[in-house]
């Protein structure tokens, strides 16, 4: 059965690193994986594609209109066959990349470009509009994992995203549910007991740990996912096994997002530890 | 006035923007209106206006042009959208003397900047009227930025004469002619002559004389803010709505006459005369047994209507006696001047005269 999930974070927290080195191991395991890209930076699939930017479903709508669009022009093959896609956006500053968003989907959805065994999207760093939701909405996206750090913005960002989920939930259809919470560590003292906490306390839980490495700095400065520069690091394992996690993943839950003072109170306990 | 509870009459409080400046902006004949948005915006203000021209016997088309934006002109921004129309409204047969540029409330909400589009130079004046669709406030608000902007067309008046603009009357209701023909009526006898009817069918080309009334004149008290900003650009003093009632009327002429250096004692005299005279052609029904209903389910009684009835009922010694009076429709809006006056018990006359015989 095919499994639709969505990296949620705030951004520069590291998802599409962490997106695309999931669908990099992922595609190690045999299976047939679709990137989508849902940011107008789109850059969530450029180390697949060994530092390509590959044309965005909006540009080619933009240039061409969508008429004569087909699946080969907006789907490329990258690394270990995952097939890339590119939402985009409009220019900055102008129009609305939220509505670009569900145009893409629809496009994706005419064109039965969205099947494989895994699809994963990568989404922009907060669900600013209801675009953004999107890839949340009934049809899509089905387990929600959530990226990041333990600094404060980076989990504020987490429990907006967490509230947004639990307002969907609400929807009579909605297959929409958090798959759980991955930490991309930046090495700050007790992260990884403050992100397992803050699982916890939204009705999650930590799946995944990711140590920051140097390893993959030196594998996007080659143009690659560190699971291809690097498949014997301790790094690229890390990459396998939140990929065989996430697969395996049977538990998941409708999230309890925290209140503000209920946030601050929090990260003030861990501050004080 | 107009007794007829059309829904062209409900709250001019609520709706949309968009129609409220267009009843303004397509009373300047030689203008192309674009209205920046989706096609139905313009078609649902085009079936409107085009109806109601027609029911007051105007057989015109307004010129409407939407930008027809898709979804595409959604995600990407609808400016480019917006240049080919104004390209396409410049190049229509007769070429417009001016275009304005109405913004609906989706490219307020992408972030269109339709007003530097319109600032390009372009020979023919291009105006970009603030509206936003329901983003921008609602039909009142529309009418009154409709008519500051089209007001920026015009420059001070070299010579102020001793004229009145008739400012913001309401295009969309029955009796609009009739009610600027009693302020002209009740301003010759001061001496003041018509300058401009703002904005009602002129030109481009007319608005420049905007300037040079000694007074404007306006519709309805909510127009204020429009008589301000006339103030500021031209000086002209304003008055802030057409006359209603016996002696409302003649404050009217009192005011008038201060603003503009006459001495009104006169025309207020003679205006009482007419007035008696023509209260007394209803002499017939006096004494009759009314009741006063709303003029419509949906709207509530106007209470300067409500003042105006009050006065005809004590002029012409009626009784108020519900349930059993005859049943008459409170006005909406008020009815304008004595001769607004007189079409409204000339109703009053069928309706009373009716009951009687049935």
């Amino acid at each position: 059965m095919m499994k639709q999930i969505a990296l949620y974070g705030k951004g520069g927290i590291g998802k599409s690193t962490t997106a695309a080195n999931l669908s990099a191991a992922l595609a190690g395991e045999g299976l047939d994986i679709l990137q989508i890209g849902c940011d107008p930076k789109h850059d969530s699939t450029r180390m697949l594609m060994h530092g390509t930017w590959i044309p965005t479903v909006l540009d080619l709508i933009r240039e061409r209109g969508d008429a004569t669009i087909t699946v080969d022009d907006v789907v490329y093959r990258g690394f270990g066959g995952v097939r890339c896609v590119e939402a985009g956006g409009p220019e900055p500053g102008i129009g609305c990349a939220g509505r670009g968003i569900i145009a893409t989907f629809q496009l994706l959805e005419r064109l039965d470009a969205l099947k494989g065994d895994v699809i994963v999207y990568d989404v922009l760093g907060d669900v600013v509009c209801g675009g953004f939701a999107m890839p949340m909405r009934e049809g899509y996206a089905q387990e929600i994992y959530l990226v990041t750090s333990g600094e404060l913005m980076s989990v504020y960002a987490a429990n907006n995203i967490a509230k947004a989920i639990a307002r969907l939930s609400r929807r009579v259809r909605s297959k929409c549910t958090l798959g759980g919470v991955i930490c991309n560590a930046k090495n700050i003292d007790g992260e990884r007991d403050l992100v397992e906490e803050f699982a916890h306390r939204i009705n999650s839980r930590l799946i995944a740990y990711v140590p920051r490495d140097r390893g993959v700095q030196v594998a996007e400065l080659n143009r690659q996912t560190v699971v291809e520069y690097a498949p014997e690091s301790n790094q690229a394992a890390v990459y396998r096994d939140l990929g065989r996690t996430i697969c395996e993943n049977r538990t998941t839950s409708i999230p309890t997002p925290l209140e503000m003072d209920e946030l601050e109170s929090f990260a003030l306990e861990f501050v004080q530890v | 006035m107009s007794s007829n509870p059309s829904p062209l009459n409900s709250s001019r409080f609520e709706g949309c923007t968009l129609t409220g400046a267009l009843s303004v902006l397509t009373e300047v004949r030689d203008a192309v209106c674009i209205v920046h948005g989706p096609a139905g915006c313009t078609h649902h203000n085009f079936s409107l206006l085009h109806a109601t021209l027609l029911s007051n016997d105007r057989l015109e088309a307004p010129r409407l042009l939407s930008t027809r934006l898709t979804e595409n002109d959604i995600i990407f921004g609808g400016e480019d959208a917006l240049e080919k129309t104004i390209a396409r409204a410049l190049s229509v047969s007769p070429a417009p003397t001016s275009v304005f540029v109405l913004s609906t409330c989706i490219v307020e909400t992408i972030g269109d900047d339709t007003a530097a589009v319109c600032a390009k130079p372009r020979g023919v004046p291009v105006v970009a009227v603030p509206t936003a669709g329901f983003l921008g406030g609602v039909f009142e608000t529309g009418v009154r930025n409709a008519l500051s902007s089209v007001a920026t067309l015009a420059s001070p008046a070299a010579e102020v004469t001793l004229t009145a603009n008739l400012v913001g009357e309401k295009n969309l209701e029955y009796g609009v002619d009739e009610n600027a023909a009693e302020i002209a009526r009740l301003l010759a006898r001061l001496g003041i002559g018509i300058n401009l009817r703002f904005v009602r069918r002129i030109g481009t080309g007319d608005v420049e004389r905007l300037g040079a009334a000694a007074v404007n004149i306006l519709r309805e008290p909510a127009l204020r803010p429009v008589g301000e900003d006339l103030k500021r650009r031209f000086k002209t003093p304003c008055i802030e709505s057409f006359p209603t009632g016996l002696a409302g009327t003649c404050r009217f002429l009192e005011e008038a006459g201060r603003i503009c250096g006459v001495d009104p004692s006169e025309a207020v005299e003679e205006e009482r005369a007419y007035q008696a005279e023509m209260l007394s052609r209803f002499a017939d029904i006096a004494g009759s047994r009314v009741c006063f209903r709303p003029p419509h389910p949906a709207l509530n009684p106007d209470p300067v209507a409500e003042a105006v009835c009050a006065e005809c009922i004590e002029a012409l010694d009626l009784t108020i006696a519900p349930p059993d009076g005859v049943v008459i429709p409170l006005p909406y809006p008020a009815p304008v001047g004595t001769a607004g006056l007189r079409r409204m018990l000339h109703r009053w006359r069928v309706l009373i005269r009716g009951k009687g015989r049935g």
